[in-house]
């Protein structure tokens, strides 16, 4: 698979391509790409929540630490997912409302991993006359470890 | 003083980092996490009505308070020579520019198995108001080849 084209930032763009909650079926696999995570992509999402431990930015004190060298946050996975997918996947449907995450950790990303993600929706319901999906997620190093793993609750556009 | 598996004890507590939500970090956030749903970044857009919910304007992501909440649970654990293994959370209200908020923890169990040690953590995140924007449950493990940064 190639690397991603430029972000496109505007969501409507593609809006029409993307599935409605109609449409999508838990059980069937969401189209990924692979994505190179970057010093520059860790410094820019640490800046947004105020990281500023050192062994995300400082590669000589990452170097002493158990992890041997820099890392990113474990809440990453905030950008991979939106990295890792296609402008056609339906978590960028404008309206999206994020109900919870959770995410259990087990390895950390690290600058220049070239990241790949298995994904699918797991799960569809109405409750309270909103209609939801249930996501759930695997992010992989180019060696096939997990990074990390995690499921959300997204309340879909009407 | 520094925290150790053994020294923790239920309803100890965990302060986070203030956070000033503005038009700004909600943008820097969008950068950040490519994540442009005009839910962040629109005001013509939230003026309209999403099913049963309104928001009346634009609202920060649900995930920047996850990212200060996770950023609490490592800077917490990283000296303990700790890891940061899971974190769940639940949004409750939507938080809007202008809102500071701040998460906190508080210690709920601990628990040693076969192989390491686990602490668990109730974590909210509250508004300028007291008011709760994210609830959940943090887990962290110590384990026994503590390595503390």
């Amino acid at each position: 698979m190639a690397e991603a084209q430029a972000f496109e930032t505007d969501f409507w763009k593609d809006a029409n391509l993307r599935k409605s909650w109609d449409e999508i079926v838990p059980g069937v696999p969401r189209k990924t790409i692979p994505y190179t995570l970057t010093k520059e992509a860790i410094e820019l999402y640490c800046r947004s929540v105020g990281e500023t431990h050192p062994v995300y930015f400082d590669e000589a004190f990452a170097k002493t630490t158990r992890y041997g060298g820099l890392i990113a946050p474990p809440s990453i996975h905030i950008l991979l997912m939106f990295s890792c997918t296609p402008a056609d996947d339906w978590m960028r449907s404008p309206g999206t409302v994020n109900a919870g995450q959770s995410w259990s950790y087990n390895i950390p990303a690290r600058p220049g991993d070239v990241i790949t993600l298995e994904a699918r929706a797991l799960d569809k319901f109405i409750k309270r006359e909103r209609l939801f999906v249930v996501h759930d997620n695997v992010f992989f190093n180019a060696k096939g470890d997990v990074i990390c793993s995690g499921r959300g609750w997204t309340i879909r556009p009407m | 003083m520094t925290t150790t598996f053994d020294s923790l004890s239920a309803g100890d507590a965990i302060d986070g980092p203030k956070f000033a939500v503005t038009r700004e970090s909600i943008r820097l956030f969008c950068d950040a996490s490519l994540d442009y749903n005009p839910l962040h970044l629109d005001d013509e857009y939230m003026k309209g009505s999403f099913g049963k919910t309104q928001f009346g304007g634009v609202i920060m992501h649900g995930m920047n308070n996850f990212g200060l909440i996770s950023r609490m649970i490592t800077d917490w654990a990283y000296p303990a020579g700790a890891i940061h293994r899971r974190l769940e959370t639940r949004w409750v209200k939507p938080v809007k520019p202008g809102d500071l908020i701040q998460p906190t923890g508080i210690i709920k169990a601990k628990q040693s198995t076969a192989k390491s040690r686990w602490v668990l953590i109730d974590v909210v995140v509250k508004n300028q108001l007291g008011e709760k924007v994210a609830t959940g449950e943090a887990m962290v493990e110590f384990p026994m080849d503590l390595f503390c940064l």
